[in-house]
């Protein structure tokens, strides 16, 4: 049943691709950090910031009731600001499917040209230090395209792995296939308390 | 007590304990008192008693009572200084200060010597600015209490006020004596802290400031070496006294240690400290070189700062070095993200500085220059420069602010397109950066597309509702586009719950809303509300002066000298605030407006401008606006009983102050219809003839009112002054022609007096030559300025109203719309104005196929200007911007929160 809801709310990954800008220059080589990164809370004054993002950042559009669910999430969702600037955010939910407590990731997105920098990163392991310190989580999982393979990349230097594929998953948007990803976190929080 | 009425001993003791009544507000416990003396028949009408129970009743906000009363009592007791000090205590709380005065002088009269009552009179001739008087009652108040340090403090600020520095220095220096030892005594007995004596230290710098402004430079100097360091607390001021003095005494070597030492080593991004140092190193204009080089010290001393960096790029004109200087600093700003870089450059492009150094405008070619190259290189190897080994090297921001300074350069240059098309490359690259928004709507509006500017503020503010900036600004554009309901409802998120927005701005005072919703209403032709907020403003500025009051008292007894005199400054020149001057103009144009076709019993001044609408949007538009105003009504009248029921709870003594400068209640349908509308634009008028001077518009103002009274001597001085001002503009022209052709019609009924100075000044106004006719005149002036769009406009409006013949009119305006490549000053605005005017037939039945013509010329010239647009161009135009936005989002599917469809 869970499943149903997320196909609604399809899609979670951080695209790596870039658009169509191809003269520029961060579409070549990895740029130099020199800003601060900070996260922020989503409130009802800068969700439009939050939707703007995703419109650019995803092939998918969400609906209102993913805007209205954000804003009770607290820590779950956070807007990253680079140089004061809004430039990525994420937005998970608590899952309850399958018999387990888990962490959807449901969008982690960053824009184009402040991609590498360490956004994703820092907002990855925000959510991994959320689930950590809260913990009733058996596991955190997510979607991701079947041929975005920077996020795939991304995740799994974090632990994350395949688990399962989706078959049309996506209504859209080619190729329509999703991979879960999934991330355990029994033994993590095991580890800890030794 | 009054010896023409004296109260036995208990009433007496009843009427002392009014007084303490009246002191402590007890104001209900006082009137019982009264009611206890004045049922004895035998004291019933005992003046003082019933002078007191109005006063008593005045603050219970019983005006009328109280009146009643107060009279009622001095004429039956016109001996008693109590009697005439209540009756003054009234009419000041009334605001009639010159009344006031009377009733104290009168109360003066048969007690010469009561402190209070002096000290009434001294606060409402300080007020009223009776200096003489003032300076007067303060000697008498200093004689009877030598003493108090208020007698000394008030008579020296008398003679300061009165510019007699000397006197004012020397009352100081006297007490000075006296109270700096008695003062220091007290001090050290009882909590030996001299360093905190503030008051002790405000005086010190007030007897500097005196000294200072007498021009007693050396003794001021003298005093603050004396007492800086030990008894002057603020010491910033200490210094900035020092290097003042020390340069107005020509010690420059002094005053450049003291500058650099304790001035730019505490704060060197202070401006005014360079422009001091410069002068006491005696750096001028011409040695470009030596100047850079100070800069240059002090760039390396404080490598952080930005002054230094950024003042030499004012003085140097030295291409070469201009460079590398402008090279070096917008790299740094870009580096920073200052998104306030081109406002902090744009003094560089002012179109001043091009007039005084013709060479100024190289400036900006290098700037365009360089940013260029920035954008080249950043986005091709991420870096300022080409070299490969900086490759990679800025961060991913600095694209951002290049493009988005490249937008607002092209925006100042006009140059829309290009400006729309970085700001929108910007845009792609980060569009969660909320000023490309704003820049955005900005180019807009210069561009003339106010509708499409008011829908990207709006997503601006959208973005950030938390933002009280951006919601202001976006309230301010849909202001421009007219649409004040809107306005207040986009205001209304930071505005007070509960109260209507525009209730609530007024009352804040907030006065760029109310001029910016005054000069919509004047669009609209909805005269009545544009007078409102024009008179609602000009109620701000009698409140403010009406506030300083609370001073006088206040500083004088906190001892914060140098800012009351400051203060006392400011209000006598507060109508010269350009809010001022905003307000007084509309209001002086609409009361010119409605004394030229004033409105009758029944119009309704809202008339739409119908001559470009379909009339099925004319239809929507007035169904609207009948709606829009059964709903301001209703919520009128829901304010209205809310306002009633919150005053008649905290009535009691607040009400009756507060209301009374609120003055009437204001009804645009009345302010529409004035019985004399001249008389109502001259009150706005003599302030700024008065205050605003050096503007020509109050001139130019001051004829058309005066033009229209026939006041000859008046228009002429009008004339005279505006000529001093700017004798080419084109308003101005035309006004001389119109009272050359008044003073023709009206030769004959001329006293020969007025006729002589005219006949004096008018050579001087019009040229030597001789002129048979005001057409003539107008044509001369015509041809003086044949290049200029707007000159031949003004004259062309003139020869349609000074011939009856409209055929040379229509073939003027045609003239002037074939020369249209040729003329210079052809903007937005002068076009829509030319375009207005044709429309309106001021030049006769003009052509409908010139008309066209003009209209896609303006249209070609001017691409994103809706004046210009058929209304097809402009659907077409909306569907361009439609494609773009959705293009600038990537968005797919959803469109519902954009700014695209529009209602």
């Amino acid at each position: 049943m869970a499943v149903s809801s997320i196909a609604q709310l399809p899609k979670a990954n951080e695209n790596f691709k870039s658009d169509d800008e191809n003269d520029y220059y961060y579409n070549k080589a990895k740029p130099k950090r020199i800003g601060g990164i900070e996260l922020g809370d989503v409130t009802p004054h800068n969700i439009k910031l939050l939707r703007k993002l995703n419109q650019v950042v995803f092939p998918v559009t969400y609906n209102d009731k993913f805007y209205k669910d954000v804003l009770e999430a607290g820590e779950l969702a956070k807007l990253a600001y680079y140089n004061d600037i809004v430039v990525g955010a994420v937005c998970c939910r608590i899952d309850n499917s399958e018999n387990m407590r888990r962490l959807y990731i449901m969008t982690l997105g960053c824009l184009a040209p402040y991609r590498r920098l360490g956004i994703g990163t820092k907002m990855l392991l925000h959510v991994l230090e959320y689930a950590k310190n809260h913990r009733k989580f058996d596991a955190i999982f997510l979607h991701v395209q079947i041929n975005n393979e920077s996020a795939i990349n991304f995740y799994k230097k974090f632990g994350f792995e395949i688990v399962e594929t989706k078959q049309n998953y996506y209504k859209r948007i080619e190729p329509a296939d999703a991979h879960v990803l999934q991330k355990t976190l029994h033994s993590c929080n095991a580890n800890d308390e030794e | 007590m009054s010896p023409s009425q004296p109260l036995p001993a208990k009433e007496n003791a009843l009427f002392k304990k009014i007084l303490k009544c009246y002191e402590h507000k007890q104001y209900k416990n006082g009137l019982k008192f009264a009611k206890q003396i004045l049922s004895n028949p035998k004291f019933a009408e005992h003046g003082e008693t019933l002078a007191m129970k109005g006063l008593t009743l005045n603050c219970l906000g019983r005006k009328e009572e109280a009146y009643d009363y107060v009279r009622r009592g001095l004429r039956n007791d016109l001996t008693s200084h109590v009697c005439w000090h209540v009756y003054g205590l009234l009419q000041r709380s009334d605001h009639k200060y010159d009344e006031a005065i009377k009733c104290y002088r009168n109360a003066l009269k048969w007690d010469k010597d009561n402190i209070q009552i002096l000290r009434d009179l001294s606060l409402l001739q300080i007020q009223m600015r009776d200096l003489e008087g003032y300076r007067d009652t303060r000697y008498t108040l200093f004689m009877l209490r030598p003493t108090q340090r208020a007698s000394w403090i008030g008579f020296a600020m008398a003679y300061h006020l009165l510019k007699d520095y000397q006197v004012a220095a020397k009352i100081l220096e006297e007490f000075r004596k006296t109270s700096s030892t008695n003062q220091n005594k007290n001090v050290h007995g009882l909590n030996n802290n001299k360093g905190t004596d503030y008051e002790q230290s405000e005086l010190l710098l007030y007897q500097v400031m005196v000294y200072k402004e007498g021009g007693y430079y050396q003794e001021a100097l003298d005093h603050l070496n004396k007492y800086g360091d030990s008894e002057i607390c603020d010491k910033l001021a200490v210094h900035e006294y020092k290097a003042e003095l020390l340069l107005l005494l020509n010690r420059n070597k002094e005053a450049v240690k003291v500058i650099r030492d304790n001035l730019i080593a505490r704060n060197c991004e202070n401006r005014l400290y360079y422009t001091y140092l410069e002068q006491a190193l005696g750096l001028t204009e011409d040695n470009e070189e030596q100047r850079l080089k100070m800069y240059t010290d002090y760039q390396n001393l404080y490598p952080k700062s930005q002054m230094p960096f950024r003042l030499p790029l004012n003085f140097v004109n030295n291409p070469v070095k201009f460079k590398s200087l402008a090279d070096f600093y917008l790299k740094r700003s870009l580096r920073k993200g200052q998104p306030a870089l081109f406002r902090d450059l744009k003094p560089l492009y002012s179109s001043e500085c091009e007039k005084i150094h013709s060479k100024y405008s190289f400036k900006i070619a290098i700037i365009e220059d360089l940013m260029h190259t920035y954008r080249n290189n950043l986005k091709r190897y991420g870096s300022f420069e080409t070299d490969e080994q900086t490759w990679g090297s800025e961060d991913a921001t600095c694209i951002l602010f290049v493009n988005y300074y490249l937008a607002q350069h092209y925006d100042y240059m006009k140059k829309f397109d290009k400006a729309l098309m970085y700001v929108n490359e910007a845009l792609r690259h980060t569009p969660t950066l909320i000023e490309l928004y704003v820049i955005k709507a900005k180019i807009y509006k210069h561009a003339g597309n106010i509708e499409e500017a008011v829908g990207c503020m709006d997503e601006a503010q959208s973005l950030d509702s938390a933002d009280r900036y951006l919601n202001s600004k976006c309230a301010k554009y849909l202001l421009r586009a007219n649409r004040v309901s809107e306005a207040e409802e986009m205001c209304s998120k930071f505005t007070r719950e509960g109260v209507c927005a525009g209730d609530n701005l007024n009352e804040m005072q907030c006065m760029w809303f109310q001029s910016e919703a005054a000069l919509a209403y004047q669009r609209l032709n909805n005269w009545g509300e544009a007078l409102k907020k024009c008179i609602e403003i000009d109620r701000h500025f009698a409140e403010i002066t009406e506030d300083q009051f609370d001073f006088h008292t206040y500083c004088m007894r906190k001892m914060t000298l140098r800012s009351y005199v400051g203060l006392l400054r400011l209000e006598d020149v507060l109508k010269s605030h350009p809010f001022y001057f905003r307000a007084a103009k509309i209001a002086i144009e609409v009361y010119l407006r409605l004394y030229d076709k004033p409105l009758g019993d029944s119009d309704v001044s809202e008339n739409i401008n119908t001559s470009n609408i379909t009339p099925s949007e004319l239809k929507k538009l007035i169904s609207k606006q009948r709606k829009a105003k059964k709903k301001a009504s209703a919520a009128a009248a829901n304010t209205d009983q809310s306002h009633h029921n919150s005053t008649n709870e905290k009535n009691s003594d607040k009400a009756s102050s507060e209301s009374e400068i609120v003055g009437e209640k204001l009804i645009p349908s009345k302010l529409e219809r004035p019985d004399d509308p001249l008389g109502e634009a001259i009150k706005f008028l003599k302030p700024l003839q008065l205050l605003a001077r050096e503007r020509i518009e109050t001139h130019l103002l001051a004829f058309e009112i005066y033009y229209r009274k026939g006041k000859i001597l008046l228009m002429l001085q009008s004339l005279k002054r505006a000529i001093k001002i700017d004798d080419n503009c084109p308003t101005l022209l035309r006004q001389l022609v119109l009272f050359y052709d008044f003073l023709e019609k009206h030769k004959a009924e001329l006293s020969p007096p007025v006729k002589e100075v005219i006949d004096l000044e008018i050579k001087s106004l019009i040229g030597t030559e001789n002129v048979c006719s005001a057409l003539e005149l107008n044509d001369r002036f015509s041809q003086r300025n044949k290049n200029s769009l707007i000159h031949r406009l003004e004259s062309s409006k003139l020869i349609a109203i000074l011939q009856k013949d409209k055929d040379a009119a229509r073939k003027n305006a045609s003239n002037v719309i074939n020369d249209l490549e040729k003329l210079n000053s052809v903007n937005i605005e002068v076009c829509a104005q030319m375009m207005q005017s044709v429309r309106n037939g001021e030049f006769g039945a003009v052509d409908e196929s010139v008309i066209e013509a003009f209209r896609s010329r303006c249209h070609q010239m001017f691409p994103l200007a809706t004046h210009f647009m058929t209304s097809s161009e402009k659907k077409l135009h909306l569907m361009n911007n439609f494609d773009k936005e959705s293009a600038v989002n990537h968005s797919t599917v959803e469109t519902s929160d954009g700014q695209i469809g529009e209602e």
